[in-house]
C-alpha cells in the first residue's frame, strides 16, 4: 500500500505512515462492524435453533438491530456505583477492547496482506490474549460488589486453567510449521493433505489439537457451554452488572472480538488461513481472493460457536476444571511428546 | 528517530509506574502499575531486538506472575492501616537492604568496567549463530551449551510446584462427593430401572 | 529482526486505546448535555438483588484460586521453555529432544503429585 501512497507524490516515511494508518483502521473499523452484525447473527441462529424469529423489526429482517442497540446504549446514563473505585471501574472496559483490537494487528488476511508481519506473530497473539484476563478481573474487582467478584475470579481462575493447554496446542502447531510467523504458518499448510487439502485439520496428530483447540477457544472467550461468568442464575451478569451505557457495550465488543478472533485463528491454525480448502485450480484463470477464504472459514467457525451455545447445556464448574486440568493439560503435553518425536524420525533425525 | 522517542516513552513510563508502584496506597493498583511496568519493560527489551524475551517477559510475568498477585491482593482482607504502621517500623530495613544492592549494583559495574570480569560480551567476533532469527539461535544455545542449567530449571519448577501445594492444598474436603463421570457414562438404562407389573392392591416389593 | 514493524503495532495500540476511550467517555459527556445524566444514592448503590448489601464484598476467597494460579505460573513457563525449542529443533537434533523429554518428565511428576495429593480436584 505504502507504493500506491508514494504514486501520489508523498515521500516515503509519509507514504508509509499514511499507509499504516489506513492499515489500521481498514482492520479496526470493518471488525467493529463485523462485530455488531455478528452479534445479529448470533440471535439470528440461536433463534432459529429454537424455532423462534429473532430480532426481526428494525430494518429488513432485522438487519440494523445492533446499530439501534447501539444508539440506545450510547445516549444511556454511565452509571459509577458510588462505592467503586472509580477510576478502575472506567478502565477495565477500555483494556478489554484495546486488547481485543490489538490482537489483530498479526492476523495475515491474504499473503503479505499484515499490518505487521513480525517473526513471533503467535506468540504476540499468546501475550495480548494473556492480557485479556485484567480487563475482567479489574472490572470485577473495581465494581466492589459480589457478584462482578465472584465471576471476576470464576473467569480469571477458567482463562489461565485453558490458557495452559492452548500453549501446549500451539506448540504442537509451531512444531509441524517450523515457525511462529503467521504468514510462515499458513504457508505450512499449502498442499498438507496428500497435496490436494491445505490445512493441518488432516493432519491424524494434528486433528485432535484441533478438536481440542476449538473447545479450549471457547472456554477461553467464556462462550458456552463455558460461561460461567456470567451464569444469570447464580450471578446475574457477571463481571458487567454494575456497568451500563457504552462501557457495557464496550465489553460485549471485546467479547465478539475475541470469539471472531478464536475462529480466525482456528481457521489459520488448522484450516490454512486464506488459502483455499483444496491446492488445486477448480476454475482455471480466476482466483477466489484469500480475504474471502478467511472470512468464509472465520463465519462458519462463528456458526459452531453459535450451535454449541444454542445447543449445549452449561458446565458445572468443576466439571470445567477437571477438563482443562485432568484431560486437556495431559492429552496436549502427551501430543507435544508425539508430534515432536513423529518430526525428529521423519524431518530431523 | 522514532527509535528514540519510543525508547524515551518506554522508559520514562517504566521509571513513572515503578515509582507509582511503590507510594500507591492500595495494593491493587500498586499491582496494576507493576504491570504497566513490566509491559513497557517489554517494550524496551524489543527496541534493543530482544523480541523473544519481549513477549516471555509479557507472557510469563503479566499474564502468569501478576494475575497470582492481583488474586492474593484481591482476595485478602489486608488491612492497610496495619500495612502503613509496618511501613514506618521496617523502613531502617528497608533502606538497609537498598543500600546493600547498591553496593552490589556499583560493586559489579565497577569490575566490569575495571575489566576484571569476563562476560562473553559479543565484541563481533564470535561466529555467527546458526538459525536466522532471535527465538531459533536462543533455543539453539538453551539446548545445545547450557542443557544442564536448562534441566536445573526444570527440577526448580518441579520444587516450586511441590512446595505449592504442599503449603496451599488442604485436603480434599467435598461434603458433596466426587462426580465419576465414567461411572456415570457407563451405567445403562437396564441397571438403573426395574420395570414391574404389581397386581391390583398389591405394593412393590424394592 | 525487524524493528519497523513493530511500529504498527505501536500506532495500532496508540489508536485502540483512544478509540477505546472515546467510547467510554463520550457517552459521559454526551449524557450530560441530553440530561440523560441523574445520579442519586440509590441508583449507585451496588446491586445485590433489590436489598442494601449483607458485607464486604471483597472478602476472602478460597485458596484453591491461588494454588490454581501457582500451577498455571509453572506450567506456562514450561510452555515458555517449549516456544524456543519448537523452532530450533533442526539446529539441536536429537540431544535437544531428549533434553525436553527429560525436562517434561521431571514437570509431569509435578502434574502426577499434584493430581494424586488431589489439588485439582475441585469439589
Amino acid at each position: 500500500m505504502t507504493q500506491t501512497f508514494m504514486n501520489w507524490g508523498m515521500t516515503h516515511e509519509w507514504a508509509w505512515f499514511t499507509a499504516t494508518i489506513a492499515g489500521i483502521l481498514l482492520i479496526a473499523l470493518p471488525l467493529m462492524l463485523a462485530v455488531a452484525m455478528i452479534i445479529y447473527a448470533d440471535r439470528k441462529i440461536w433463534a432459529a435453533m429454537a424455532l423462534r424469529r429473532g430480532p426481526n423489526v428494525v430494518g429488513p429482517f432485522g438487519l440494523l438491530q445492533s446499530f439501534a442497540d447501539g444508539l440506545k446504549v450510547f445516549l444511556q446514563e454511565t452509571i459509577v456505583p458510588s462505592a467503586s473505585n472509580k477510576g478502575l471501574f472506567l478502565i477495565a472496559p477500555i483494556i478489554t477492547f484495546t486488547v481485543a483490537l490489538a490482537a489483530w494487528a498479526v492476523i495475515p488476511f491474504n499473503s503479505g496482506a499484515v499490518l505487521s508481519d513480525i517473526n513471533v506473530g503467535l506468540l504476540y497473539i499468546l501475550a495480548i490474549s494473556s492480557l485479556g484476563v485484567y480487563g475482567v478481573v479489574v472490572s470485577g474487582w473495581a465494581s466492589n460488589s459480589k457478584y462482578p467478584f465472584f465471576s471476576a475470579m470464576r473467569a480469571a481462575a477458567q482463562m489461565i486453567s485453558y490458557e495452559v493447554s492452548i500453549g501446549f496446542i500451539l506448540i504442537c502447531v509451531v512444531l509441524w510449521a517450523g515457525t511462529f510467523n503467521m504468514n510462515g504458518i499458513i504457508e505450512a499448510q499449502r498442499g498438507h493433505g496428500f497435496g490436494i487439502v491445505n490445512g493441518f485439520f488432516f493432519n491424524l496428530l494434528l486433528f485432535p489439537m484441533w478438536v481440542m483447540f476449538l473447545i479450549s477457544s471457547l472456554a477461553e472467550t467464556a462462550r458456552a457451554p463455558f460461561d460461567l461468568t456470567e451464569a444469570e442464575s447464580e450471578l446475574v451478569a457477571g463481571y458487567q452488572t454494575e456497568y451500563s451505557s457504552m462501557s457495557f457495550a464496550l465489553f460485549w465488543l471485546g467479547e465478539y472480538a475475541n470469539v471472531l478472533l478464536m475462529c480466525a485463528l482456528n481457521a489459520i491454525l488448522f484450516f490454512g488461513g486464506w488459502l483455499p480448502p483444496l491446492n488445486i485450480d477448480l476454475i482455471p484463470w480466476f482466483d477466489v481472493p484469500g480475504w474471502i477464504w478467511l472470512f468464509a472459514k472465520i463465519l462458519f467457525f462463528f456458526f459452531v460457536f453459535s450451535w454449541i451455545k444454542a445447543t449445549v447445556p452449561r458446565f458445572r464448574y468443576d466439571q470445567l476444571m477437571r477438563l482443562g486440568w485432568k484431560v486437556f493439560l495431559p492429552l496436549s503435553l502427551a501430543f507435544v511428546v508425539i508430534v515432536s518425536g513423529y518430526l525428529m524420525f521423519t524431518r530431523y533425525g | 528517530m522514532i527509535q528514540a522517542i519510543a525508547f524515551y516513552l518506554f522508559a520514562t513510563l517504566v521509571l513513572a509506574s515503578g515509582v507509582l508502584t511503590i507510594v500507591a496506597r492500595n495494593p491493587v493498583h500498586s499491582v496494576l502499575w507493576l504491570i504497566l511496568a513490566f509491559f513497557n519493560g517489554a517494550g524496551l527489551m524489543l527496541l534493543v531486538g530482544a523480541e523473544f524475551l519481549a513477549f516471555l517477559l509479557i507472557i510469563v510475568y503479566v499474564g502468569a506472575v501478576a494475575v497470582l498477585f492481583l488474586f492474593v491482593v484481591m482476595m485478602l482482607n489486608i488491612d492497610f492501616a496495619e500495612l502503613r504502621a509496618g511501613f514506618v517500623k521496617n523502613f531502617p530495613l528497608g533502606i538497609a537492604i537498598a543500600l546493600v544492592l547498591l553496593a552490589e549494583l556499583v560493586l559489579g559495574v565497577g569490575a566490569y568496567r575495571a575489566g576484571a570480569l569476563d562476560l562473553g560480551t559479543a565484541d563481533g567476533m564470535a561466529a555467527p549463530l546458526a538459525g536466522e532469527s532471535n527465538i531459533e539461535n536462543i533455543g539453539a544455545l538453551l539446548y545445545g551449551r547450557y542443557l544442564f542449567l536448562f534441566e536445573s530449571a526444570g527440577i526448580i519448577l518441579l520444587v516450586a510446584m511441590v512446595g505449592a501445594i504442599v503449603l496451599t492444598h488442604r485436603g480434599t474436603r467435598s461434603p458433596r462427593g466426587q462426580q465419576n463421570i465414567a461411572r456415570q457414562i457407563a451405567r445403562k438404562p437396564s441397571e438403573a430401572t426395574v420395570n414391574t407389573k404389581p397386581e391390583i392392591g398389591q405394593g412393590v416389593e424394592l | 529482526m525487524d524493528l519497523i514493524q513493530y511500529l504498527p503495532i505501536l500506532i495500532f495500540l496508540g489508536i485502540a486505546l483512544g478509540l477505546s476511550g472515546l467510547f467510554v467517555f463520550l457517552p459521559m459527556g454526551v449524557a450530560r448535555l441530553t440530561g440523560a445524566h441523574n445520579p442519586h444514592a440509590d441508583k449507585l448503590s451496588e446491586y445485590e438483588c433489590g436489598f442494601p448489601a449483607f458485607e464486604d464484598p471483597r472478602s476472602q476467597f478460597d485458596v484453591r484460586f491461588y494454588l490454581i494460579a501457582i500451577l498455571f505460573i509453572v506450567f506456562d513457563l514450561e510452555a515458555a521453555f517449549l516456544f524456543p525449542w519448537a523452532v530450533s529443533l533442526d539446529l539441536t537434533g536429537w540431544p535437544g529432544w531428549i533434553t525436553m523429554m527429560v525436562f517434561l518428565f521431571e514437570l509431569t511428576v509435578g502434574l502426577a503429585y499434584a493430581w494424586k495429593k488431589g489439588a485439582l480436584e475441585w469439589e
